[in-house]
């Protein structure tokens, strides 16, 4: 059986139409351009923009994903002078009085001290400023260098219920008493096939929207970057991992994370499932647009026993009838019980 | 079918969040599915001190079955100690310190975890993850358990305590995607059976008062913050940035803080601090409202902002509280702010354009009707627990 799950979607409107999503971004890209001209400005007073910032920050999550350095800065830069002149207002009679006489004797010694913190704080923000320029700096040149994202290959003809290798797919996850992953699901057609047949399946794809139709649906499926899913399964855990349309389009060396973390998600004897374009079906006429904008390749078939025999892997090649395609069935070596 | 829930809180008294959450789920099972539903819960109000205020024993409230128990203890002096020194880097402490931690927070009870043991219902509900019935009882049931983390970004959720809590949980029940992507970042529980649910926003009860008549303010336009008035909450901020932006956009725009009072504002001609309201006089401030603001950056779901929307009335909110800015992102309903300057210049923005506010506002409530409706949400929460029942415990079936 299967839960249910709606998938994210977080930073990617898709509920939001075209339109409105395109003015949407305008008005947005305008506020922060707005933003930038007034921080340019400087049209607040620094001590009150240092006090604006710490009032903000003050209970802004240690971990926001939403936080940049620069942002996190700025409370360094509001909090690095270290201000010697003790406040003396009091509420009791001739309490000020007294506390100014104290500040007052003991003000060379306050001042000594923090002229010390505040020119070390000053010299770290600094050092934060100068990381932070040369992080943007290598952001910049590692944009420039266009490292094309990873794609997920979409193969209509071969990702379907009635594709040659589905029926031989869920004949060997059937029976398995553990989850068995699809990535990337599209709209959980496989998981929809698996849930038919007592395979407790679900799903995730890391393009934006694409199990959006079923979100309200019963299957469990999620939109999530499956490198990322992966990372935060427990090892051991899954009785299967089915990726479609993932090997062909991204670079080797996420390919070999892909497949390393897939590989340690699977308790011994699970099955690692990789639906692949041959080579030759990669340069057919009918190949998806992919097979021109991305740098990779597919994998030729008998490259797979050396990849998936490094994690530990058994495998069996299977190409397709007209050998535009191929079947990669890896399992991990059964071992004593793991305990999860 | 038969649902437990345990909450450390439970009744129209408590003003948390997850614990409201979880009386909303329960009473909506019941009415609204069929369902038997109890709840293990302590006596206590206060999440602070866990006094025994409420009596003991059994008693039924909206058809929910609700098991009361004494607190053994409450938050004790030496959590602050303990807190003090595990929250700077929680992750590495020691697991003899967190679990100190965990029973110093309170409410520890025995009691509870005896009654638990002897339940007969086909799933229990956990919610949320940070007390010590939730920690100690996930251990002592031997059907499915179902956890609602209700997660924060905090230093607890990283304390090694709960790592089991999360890890042997049957399913996981998330406010938002937001909050699936933080204890995904901690713990190692993407494998498990979860669902993104929220809650269900309830009928509108409007009073067919103008907002301006309740505020005493006439016809002037204002914006309007529903919720805890309270430092954490965000309040004395927007109060501080809302005075700033009247000094520099002098004009009839006022500030509605509505909820029950934990921080002193001062008021004044332009912020208007109500305390607590009836529903209906809520519901009218809210629609009659410009914008309505969740100034906090600590949320893992925001009804009020969801009402908002009910009401289709356009949104602002933090930008470094990722529940409520995906709610913006993904209905395109709202507007968020990361720094004074970018809440002057949305604020600016959404005053002057009334079409950018019906746009906004239009989403927000296309967002909640798709989404949040309590009769198709609670549906779909009972299709979960019946999976999740059906699945029985320990969901992979690995270690029976």
């Amino acid at each position: 059986m299967n839960g249910q799950g709606v998938p994210d979607g977080a930073g990617s409107p898709a509920e939001v139409d075209d339109g409105d999503r395109m003015y949407l971004a305008r008005v947005r890209a305008e506020i922060d351009e707005e933003v930038r001209r007034r921080r340019a400005a400087g049209d607040l007073a620094g001590q009150t923009e240092s006090e604006l910032e710490e009032l903000f920050l003050r209970h802004a999550p240690l971990g926001s994903t939403r936080q940049e350095l620069h942002e996190v800065l700025r409370l360094v830069d509001a909090s690095a002078f270290i201000d010697p002149v003790v406040p003396v207002e009091s509420s009791r009679p001739g309490g000020a009085v007294v506390k100014k006489g104290v500040r007052t004797l003991n003000f060379w010694y306050l001042r000594f001290i923090t002229h010390q913190v505040s020119k070390f704080a000053t010299a770290s923000s600094r050092a934060l400023h100068i990381l932070d320029q040369q992080l943007c700096d290598l952001s910049t040149k590692v944009e420039a260098l266009e490292v094309p994202p990873s794609v997920v290959v979409d193969v209509g003809w071969a990702h379907r219920t009635d594709s040659w290798w589905v029926p031989g797919v869920v004949t060997e996850l059937e029976g398995g008493r553990r989850r068995v992953l699809h990535a990337a699901c599209g709209d959980g057609w496989l998981v929809h096939l698996l849930a038919a047949t007592n395979v407790d399946g679900y799903g995730v794809d890391p393009r934006p929207g694409r199990v959006a139709g079923q979100e309200l649906g019963e299957l469990d499926l999620r939109e999530e970057p499956v490198l990322g899913h992966l990372e935060a399964v427990e090892p051991g855990a899954l009785g299967g991992v089915v990726l479609c349309g993932l090997m062909e389009g991204s670079g080797h060396g996420e390919r070999r994370r892909l497949l390393e973390k897939a590989a340690m998600a699977l308790a011994p004897g699970g099955v690692l499932v990789v639906h692949s374009l041959s080579p030759s079906g990669w340069d057919e006429a009918d190949a998806p647009p992919e097979a021109d904008i991305v740098q990779a390749r597919p994998y030729r078939p008998g490259t797979w026993p050396y990849l998936l025999g490094e994690v530990g892997m058994s495998v069996a090649v299977t190409p397709g009838p007209d050998g535009r395609d191929y079947l990669v069935v890896g399992r991990r070596e059964a071992g004593p019980s793991q305990s999860r | 079918m038969k649902v437990a829930f345990v909450t450390p809180r439970y009744g129209p008294e408590i003003m948390g969040g997850a614990e409201t959450a979880a009386r909303q789920l329960a009473e909506h099972l019941v009415a609204e599915c069929g369902w038997e539903v109890e709840v293990f819960t302590t006596c206590a109000v206060d999440h602070i001190t866990w006094d025994d205020v409420l009596a003991p024993g059994d008693s039924v409230l909206n058809a929910v079955a609700v098991h009361r128990f004494r607190s053994a203890s409450g938050r004790v002096r030496e959590f602050y100690e303990i807190d003090g020194r595990l929250r700077s880097a929680p992750a590495q402490a020691s697991e003899t310190d967190a679990r100190r931690w965990l029973e110093c927070n309170g409410p520890v009870t025995a009691d509870l975890l005896e009654a638990l043991r002897g339940t007969d219902a086909d799933v229990v509900a956990f919610y949320p993850y940070l007390y010590y019935p939730t920690v100690a009882g996930m251990d002592v049931v031997s059907v499915p358990r179902v956890l609602h983390p209700a997660a924060h970004d905090e230093p607890a959720l990283y304390l090694p305590v709960f790592g089991p809590t999360y890890a042997e949980a049957d399913a996981i029940c998330y406010h938002t995607a937001a909050e699936r992507r933080l204890v995904q970042r901690i713990h190692r529980v993407a494998q498990v059976p979860q669902i993104v649910l929220g809650l269900g926003v309830g009928d509108v009860v409007e009073g067919g008062r103008p907002g301006g008549e309740i505020l005493g303010i006439g016809d002037r336009p204002y914006m309007v913050s529903v919720g805890r008035v309270d430092e954490h909450k965000g309040s004395a901020m927007l109060a501080r940035f809302f005075r700033l932006y009247k000094e520099r956009h002098p004009g009839p725009l006022a500030l509605a803080l509505v909820g029950p009072v934990a921080v002193a504002i001062a008021e004044d001609d332009d912020i208007v601090v109500t305390g607590v309201v009836s529903e209906a006089d809520k519901w009218d401030l809210v629609r009659d409202a410009q914008v309505a603001i969740s100034p906090s950056a600590l949320e893992s779901f925001s009804l009020v902002v969801l009402e908002a929307w009910e009401q289709s009335v356009p949104v602002m909110v933090n930008a470094t509280c990722d529940p409520t800015r995906e709610h913006c992102e993904r209905s395109g309903g709202g507007l968020w702010f990361g720094s004074y300057r970018e809440f002057e210049v949305v604020l600016e923005r959404l005053i002057a354009d009334a079409g950018l506010r019906r746009l906004l506002g239009g989403r927000g409530h296309a967002y909640v009707k798709r989404y949040y409706q309590w009769p198709a949400l609670i549906r779909r929460y009972a299709r979960f627990l019946t999976t999740v029942g059906e699945r029985g415990p320990r969901w992979a079936g690995v270690d029976p």
